[in-house]
């Protein structure tokens, strides 16, 4: 398994290297409505990724068996290719025309001489195929189908108990770290104190909401982790203080801004952008 | 004359008739019970019923293990897929990386794969027992309908582990013997099946209670010690008696919410402070170790008022594990 994903990759990369599109705008539409069949929760499996495992195995099979002279499996993964790749030709409707069921005939044809030279050269015509697919159709496929809906996880405000969507939250937890940082810029330092302290238990609560996506509890140590932590205790230490030091304050305050959100937002944001533009039409 | 000697001819072949029956079901209670491997193979094949090695659903073992049936039926494993909580959670289940421990395929110490049929059995018979065609238990006993294998598992930690990771680890932590089975599942000594009459022809054994009991919360699991000191109420809050995180969780986010409400002379609410000890924000109590909170008093206080409420990780509501008043 861990051989085929290695390969995988590598063709992956190949394609991308290989075969770049080269226009520069980039259009992430929203994927066919018959793609979602192969994805949960119409399919219990992925199916078109198993789909793509196919074809990427038996692509790879014809090359591999070639170098080592397995002339009889170069011709067997060379028909499974043909016919694997036919079939996923009918799977999406909409996507028809990015195959070329020619070329996938030349490449067979070529793979059955067992002339490595020129399946190399007909595997460029097929490679194309793919690579320009996955150019113009892998990110919105991610983010459909393996990007979580952010805005359908639902928070508990540990403040007023009160439920709320995640953007909601964002909101909320955006204008609790003014409170603080406002209030500090007006001397008010009772005040930011206080804030403070509603601002970090909202921010705590932000940790509750990784399990809904994720299984480990190692990514915790992300944006939530130990570095926001010090950062809440140096700023508590600081208002505190007789005379709070600015300096440390507004230091501790960009560390939280910076590895607190920006970071998160920066990783897992760009998804909720495309899907809200989506859900917006 | 000869009508009562028919009659006593009656009586005693229904005496020899009895006699024999009476020896034949005690030779059966025997065997079943004592010398189950001296039963040939052929015997037992006449008696087992095929479909019960095809993953059939948990109505059809109710046939016979209908107590235990019915406890796992109200059980959260039984609701691990239907869960509306669950739904939600893994946005109608679409996420990948939640389906394993919710419907997994076979419960072998690791972290089981999900199955593609009979999603929404959840977590049931089939996918805890059933492993190698046969269904593992903690016994070594003859079952005629179906082949049984004594899987020493079944009465570890490591095997509720597979999925309850978290805790597993929590638990190992503490060094407590006490499994988990131990605790969740209590044994009583009853019948494993409930088929009249066969069922009498098996032994009482022990058996666990299915319904994977939760167990409740109250002041002598969670103690609690606070006092007034200076311009300061400090608290204390110490797990006592369970050994695992509590509340403790792998992706549910159970919670306890402590509330304290600071009350001056006059009666009237002067402050108040609000804890929440949940897993998933890594405040839950660990076992045996004291957790401490101060909370500096900024006017005259006369008492506190203290509570803890639990909210289990499949529901809103909360409920109240005790109440107290402090006094200086
Ligand atoms: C019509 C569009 C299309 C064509 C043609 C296509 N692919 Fe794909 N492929 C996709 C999409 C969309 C994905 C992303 C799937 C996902 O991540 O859910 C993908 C993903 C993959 C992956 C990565 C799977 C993974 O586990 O992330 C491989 C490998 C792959 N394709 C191989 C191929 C090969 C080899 C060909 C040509 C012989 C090919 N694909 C042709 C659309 C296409
Ligand atoms: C709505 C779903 C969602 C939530 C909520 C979420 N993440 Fe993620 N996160 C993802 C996805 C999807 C990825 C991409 C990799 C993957 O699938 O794990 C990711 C990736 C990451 C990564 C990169 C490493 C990795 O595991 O691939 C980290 C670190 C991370 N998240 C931390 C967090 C933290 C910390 C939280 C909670 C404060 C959080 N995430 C909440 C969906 C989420
Ligand atoms: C778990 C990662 C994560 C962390 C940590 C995080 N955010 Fe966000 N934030 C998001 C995501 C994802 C969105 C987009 C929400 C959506 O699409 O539903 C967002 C959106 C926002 C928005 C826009 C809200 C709206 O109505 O669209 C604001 C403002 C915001 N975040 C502020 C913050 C601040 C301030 C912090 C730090 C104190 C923070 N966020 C920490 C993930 C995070
Ligand atoms: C390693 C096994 C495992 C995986 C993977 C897993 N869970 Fe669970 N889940 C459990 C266990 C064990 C419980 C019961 C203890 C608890 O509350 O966490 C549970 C309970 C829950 C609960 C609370 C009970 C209910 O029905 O509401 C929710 C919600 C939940 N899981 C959601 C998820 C989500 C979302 C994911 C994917 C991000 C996920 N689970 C992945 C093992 C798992
Ligand atoms: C026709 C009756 C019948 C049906 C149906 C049935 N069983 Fe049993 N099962 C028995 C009997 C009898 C025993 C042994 C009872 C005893 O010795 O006390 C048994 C024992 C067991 C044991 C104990 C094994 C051990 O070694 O500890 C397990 C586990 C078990 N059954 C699981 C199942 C499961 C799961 C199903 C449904 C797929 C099922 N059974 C259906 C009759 C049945
Ligand atoms: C296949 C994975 C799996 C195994 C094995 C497993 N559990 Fe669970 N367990 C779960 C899941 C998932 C839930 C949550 C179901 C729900 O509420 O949706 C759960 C819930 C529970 C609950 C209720 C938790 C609560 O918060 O109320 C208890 C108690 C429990 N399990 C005990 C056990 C014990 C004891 C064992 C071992 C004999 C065990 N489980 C084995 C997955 C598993
Ligand atoms: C979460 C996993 C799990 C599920 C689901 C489950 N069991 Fe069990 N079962 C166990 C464990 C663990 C034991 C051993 C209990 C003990 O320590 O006594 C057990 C024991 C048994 C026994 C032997 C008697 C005993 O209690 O020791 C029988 C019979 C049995 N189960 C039948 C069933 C049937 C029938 C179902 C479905 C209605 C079922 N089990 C569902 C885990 C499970």
């Amino acid at each position: 398994m861990k051989f085929f994903r290695i390969l995988s990759c590598f063709i992956i990369f190949t394609f991308a290297v290989v075969l770049p599109t080269h226009a520069k705008d980039m259009v992430v539409k929203e994927p066919p409505k018959s793609l979602s069949q192969f994805y949960p929760p119409e399919s219990k499996e992925p199916k078109w990724i198993q789909q793509m495992h196919k074809l990427s195995t038996h692509f790879g099979g014809v090359f591999i068996n070639l170098k080592e002279k397995d002339f009889a499996n170069v011709d067997k993964h060379a028909d499974q290719l043909l016919e694997e790749y036919k079939k996923t030709s009918k799977m999406v409707p909409e996507w028809k025309d990015y195959f070329d069921i020619k070329a996938a005939e030349a490449f067979t044809q070529a793979a059955k001489t067992h002339d490595i030279a020129k399946a190399g050269k007909a595997s460029g015509g097929l490679g194309k195929t793919c690579g320009k697919c996955h150019a113009e159709q892998e990110v919105s496929v991610w983010a459909q189908f393996h990007w979580p809906r952010f805005h359908k996880i639902k928070v508990t405000d540990p403040i007023t108990e009160k439920e709320m969507g995640f953007d909601d939250y964002m909101s909320t937890i955006s204008s609790s770290f003014k409170g603080v940082t406002v209030n500090f810029g007006e001397g008010q330092y009772g005040r930011s104190a206080k804030a403070l302290k509603i601002f970090k238990s909202r921010f705590m609560e932000m940790k509750s909401t990784c399990s809904k996506c994720h299984t480990t509890d190692d990514v915790k140590l992300f944006y939530v982790g130990k570095i926001a932590e010090s950062a809440f205790d140096n700023l508590a230490k600081e208002l505190n203080a007789e005379k709070p030091n600015p300096g440390q304050f507004w230091k501790n305050v960009g560390l939280l801004g910076k590895t607190g959100c920006k970071h998160c937002h920066l990783t897992h944001r760009t998804a909720s952008f495309i899907q809200e533009t989506w859900e917006k039409e | 004359m000869k009508a009562l000697k028919l009659s006593t001819r009656l009586l005693n072949l229904f005496t020899a008739l009895a006699c024999f029956a009476v020896a034949g079901i005690a030779t059966a209670y025997f065997f079943i019970n004592e010398k189950f491997e001296w039963i040939p193979q052929t015997v037992l094949e006449l008696a087992r019923e095929p479909d019960l090695l095809k993953r059939p659903d948990a109505k059809r073992c109710s046939d016979c293990h209908q107590a235990i049936y019915d406890s796992w039926k109200a059980s959260r494993h039984a609701i691990s897929w239907t869960s509306k909580t669950f739904i939600e959670a893994s946005e109608n289940r679409t996420k990948e990386k939640c389906l394993a421990c919710h419907i997994p395929e076979s419960v072998t110490g690791e972290k089981p794969s999900p199955r593609l049929d009979r999603r929404d059995e959840g977590i049931y018979c089939v996918s805890c027992h059933f492993r190698d065609n046969k269904m593992n238990g903690p016994y070594d006993l003859v079952a005629p309908a179906h082949p049984t294998f004594r899987n020493p598992e079944f009465v570890r930690s490591e095997f509720c582990g597979s999925c309850h990771q978290k805790t597993f680890k929590e638990w190992k932590n503490t060094g407590i013997d006490d499994t988990c089975q131990d605790c969740h599942m209590p044994r009583i000594k009853s019948r494993l099946t409930q088929k009249f009459p066969f069922s009498l022809l098996h032994k009482k054994k022990w058996v666990g209670n299915h319904k994977f009991l939760h167990g409740d919360l109250t002041e002598k699991n969670i103690l609690m010690e606070a006092e007034f000191r200076n311009n300061y109420f400090t608290l204390r809050l110490l797990n006592k008696t369970v050994p695992h995180a509590v509340p403790t969780a792998d992706n549910g986010d159970p919670r306890l919410y402590l509330y304290i409400t600071f009350f001056n002379a006059a009666g009237e609410q002067v402050d108040q402070a609000k804890e929440i000890l949940a897993p998933q924000q890594e405040t839950a109590l660990a076992f045996n170790k004291a957790v401490n909170f101060r909370y500096r008093l900024f006017d005259p206080v006369d008492h506190a008022n203290v509570i803890l409420k639990y909210q289990p990780a499949w529901s809103k509501e909360k409920q109240t594990i005790w109440e107290k008043l402090i006094r200086p």
